[in-house]
């Protein structure tokens, strides 16, 4: 173990060994098997695969700790970017904590939502039986340091046929003050049989300057004939590192929407593992990433096709500019009895660089053999016919670039369900690349 | 308004314009015909700025300047307006976004206020209306899917919210049906004033049956050949562009 890891690993034992003195219930047993996992894991550098290109120096030098802290914040920034429209429930977390004052857990009756924390506090075990059960103790490193030290997160269960027709809102605020720690968020989703909800879940710095770390592990269950929509947008400060694993069950007939959008942090990572274990079950995903100068997004989806007469449709679009990198890994696995599976993997990317970097990957790993599977990646330029046609009708190249860009995205954008959002994302694309590209 | 003196272009080393003179006046509404090949829609990009032609010689002034030193937006700002032979597919670009920007994109350039947004839409769904293109077209991405005449009716839409000086229309008629070619017609009339002049650059005459031109002129071999009134162009319907090509150079 070498002298990072080791102050990691010295780090998340101190954590794990002031937890076990309190009352509640702690998850200690499970910390500390994850301790042990992250000592014989280490960190992923570019020898593993799915590291190769995503290198995970420039974090380990910034040395984040995982002290615990208690930030003054002006109230009405936060509440400023709240929806603007009616939800079942809202979560706020503020540097990585539940902010009960802020939130709203009412919902509807038999709906559980509330916080990872209070149920450990509190020791309800039947809201923490999901911590671990589709991640295990975490694949790689900093998986299993988030369980070893988990903080805060949500925990959410729909019970059998209930529908949540407004999104249950988690709105991720981080601080000025945040700068220089590491979050350990972790959220657990489940919906019963028949259950149905929307998912609004974005990750927002109050400062365009703070430096911190979130590592996120999220673990969705949807039972039999459940269905999700999963809103998700990073606009962290563009100094900021997010790490997000994100684990699907799916069970039969059970349908999965989860739509992304990356645009912030120095560098930022999102993995969605999911399994299609029931027949009929159904995964969307969409997504949308914008680098420029000085950042990296990493997108890494793994489908497993596991059982027959399953579908799955991934859709990614990225607009590189500057100096800005990204990564597209796509893998979709169909097991050798997964037959009459359709899966379709489409990755487009827009360079308005010469310096952008894309790394692509999809990769279709069929077993079985009456399946309908396709796959597709585009690195493309603006058209010089198309910038051509807006300047002839009187917008200057900027202009043209940005109605282009936003032209591009919007495909993507256009799927995400709330108004408000769709609108704040194009502005906040539009403010982000400042066109001068 | 517009006076080219002895314009000569290549594309990629290869000879197009060698040698266009042509003057055109307010109020003016010129043909500009020839065969495949003559550097009729070369002419119109070079007017409009579009990249990939190199100007070895000659002049254009409009409006008192030099045209070729304008980048193609500040040519939009003063009034050039090319309606498209092969308008341009933009999806995910609304098309009344894309309408209003450019209205506003040439009237900030003039100093003049944005247009507000209950006068564009009214605007908007009038001219929509003369040129008998579908409302839900205006909600679409510009031109994605579009049929051939819808295009055309959308670049005689927007040449009539951006009310250019100078309005260049390249092969409008191309791949028009009869009813199609009338509604644009009418469209492109109903801009004709003293103060505006129009280019039509075809290379049948049938749409002059609609657009009666003041002036026709002939290209060949990137010259203009002959010019005259618009009887001109009924008689090379009648005789076909060799009758011409003979002439010349006999």
């Amino acid at each position: 173990m070498n002298a990072c890891a080791s102050s990691f690993h010295k780090a998340a034992t101190e954590y794990i060994d002031s937890l076990s003195n309190s009352k509640g219930e702690w998850l200690t047993e499970q910390r500390r098997a994850a301790t042990q996992r992250f000592t014989a894991l280490g960190f992923p550098d570019a020898g593993h695969e799915a590291w190769r290109y995503t290198s995970v120096e420039g974090l380990l030098q910034q040395n984040f700790k995982i002290t615990k802290n208690t930030q003054v914040f002006p109230e009405h920034e936060v509440i400023r970017q709240f929806l603007r429209e009616p939800v079942a429930a809202r979560m706020v977390f503020v540097d990585g904590i539940f902010h009960p004052d802020l939130s709203d857990t009412a919902g509807q009756t038999g709906l559980r939502v509330g916080s990872l924390g209070t149920a450990m506090a509190t020791g309800d075990s039947s809201l923490l039986g999901g911590v671990g059960s589709l991640s295990g103790l975490g694949d790689h490193g900093f998986a299993a340091l988030n369980m070893a030290t988990l903080q805060d997160g949500v925990v959410i269960k729909v019970p059998t046929g209930m529908t949540i027709q407004q999104p249950i809102e988690l709105l991720h605020i981080a601080t000025k003050g945040l700068s220089g720690q590491a979050l350990r968020t972790r959220h657990s989703v489940v919906l019963e049989a028949d259950a149905s909800a929307n998912l609004v879940e974005r990750y927002l710095s109050l400062d365009s300057e703070s430096n911190y770390f979130n590592n996120l592990v999220c673990e969705i269950s949807l039972e039999d004939g459940a269905s999700l929509i999963h809103q998700r947008a990073q606009e962290e400060s563009r100094k900021s590192y997010h790490l997000c694993d994100i684990h699907l069950d799916i069970q039969g007939n059970a349908h999965y929407q989860g739509i992304n959008a990356a645009l912030g942090g120095a560098w930022s990572r999102t993995t969605v593992h999911a399994r299609l274990g029931g027949e009929g079950a159904n995964i969307e995903l969409d997504g949308f990433y914008l680098a420029g100068e000085g950042q990296l997004t990493d997108f890494h989806l793994d489908v497993d096709h596991s059982v027959a007469n399953c579908e799955s449709r991934e859709n990614f679009k990225g607009i590189l500019y500057g100096a800005g990198k990204a990564v597209f890994d796509g893998l979709i696995r169909v097991r050798e009895q997964a037959q009459k599976s359709q899966a379709h993997l489409y990755n487009a990317n827009l360079m308005l660089s010469r310096r952008a970097e894309i790394d692509t990957k999809p990769q279709l790993v069929i077993l079985a053999d009456d399946v309908k599977c396709s796959h597709g990646t585009t690195v493309g330029q603006i058209d010089d016919q198309a910038l051509f046609y807006l300047r002839s009708r009187g917008l200057d190249k900027d202009q043209a670039k940005r109605l282009l860009s936003l032209g591009f995205a919007s495909e993507i954008i256009d799927s995400f369900q709330c108004e408000y959002l769709r609108e704040h994302l194009r502005e906040e694309i539009v403010e982000r690349m400042s066109f001068k590209i | 308004m517009l006076s080219i003196k002895n314009l000569k272009a290549s594309v990629d080393g290869k000879a197009i314009l060698n040698g266009i003179d042509l003057e055109v006046n307010a109020g003016e509404v010129h043909a500009i015909m020839g065969p495949n090949g003559s550097g009729k829609s070369t002419l119109a990009h070079i007017l409009s700025g579009r990249d990939g032609y190199t100007v070895n010689d000659g002049e254009v002034h409009y409006l008192g300047q030099n045209l070729l030193d304008l980048e193609t937006e500040a040519r939009a700002h003063r009034g050039i307006f090319l309606a498209m032979q092969y308008p341009v597919e933009l999806p995910g670009v609304n098309n009344m976004t894309f309408l209003r920007e450019s209205m506003n994109a040439i009237r900030k350039a003039r100093g003049e206020a944005e247009i507000d947004a209950v006068s564009f839409m009214k605007q908007v769904r009038h001219r929509a209306k003369q040129v008998k293109l579908d409302e839900k077209l205006l909600k679409r991405s510009v031109n994605t899917g579009f049929s051939g005449g819808e295009k055309k009716r959308n670049e005689i839409l927007q040449m009539m919210m951006l009310e250019p000086q100078l309005a260049i229309l390249d092969e409008t008629d191309s791949g028009l049906d009869i009813d199609a070619l009338r509604t644009v017609a009418d469209g492109v009339n109903l801009l004709r004033s003293p103060d505006r002049a129009l280019i039509v650059v075809t290379h049948y005459q049938r749409l002059l049956d609609y657009i009666e031109p003041d002036f026709v002129h002939v290209l060949a071999s990137g010259r203009v050949i002959r010019s005259g009134g618009k009887a001109l162009a009924l008689e090379l319907e009648e005789k076909g562009y060799e009758w011409l090509q003979e002439g010349a150079v006999a």
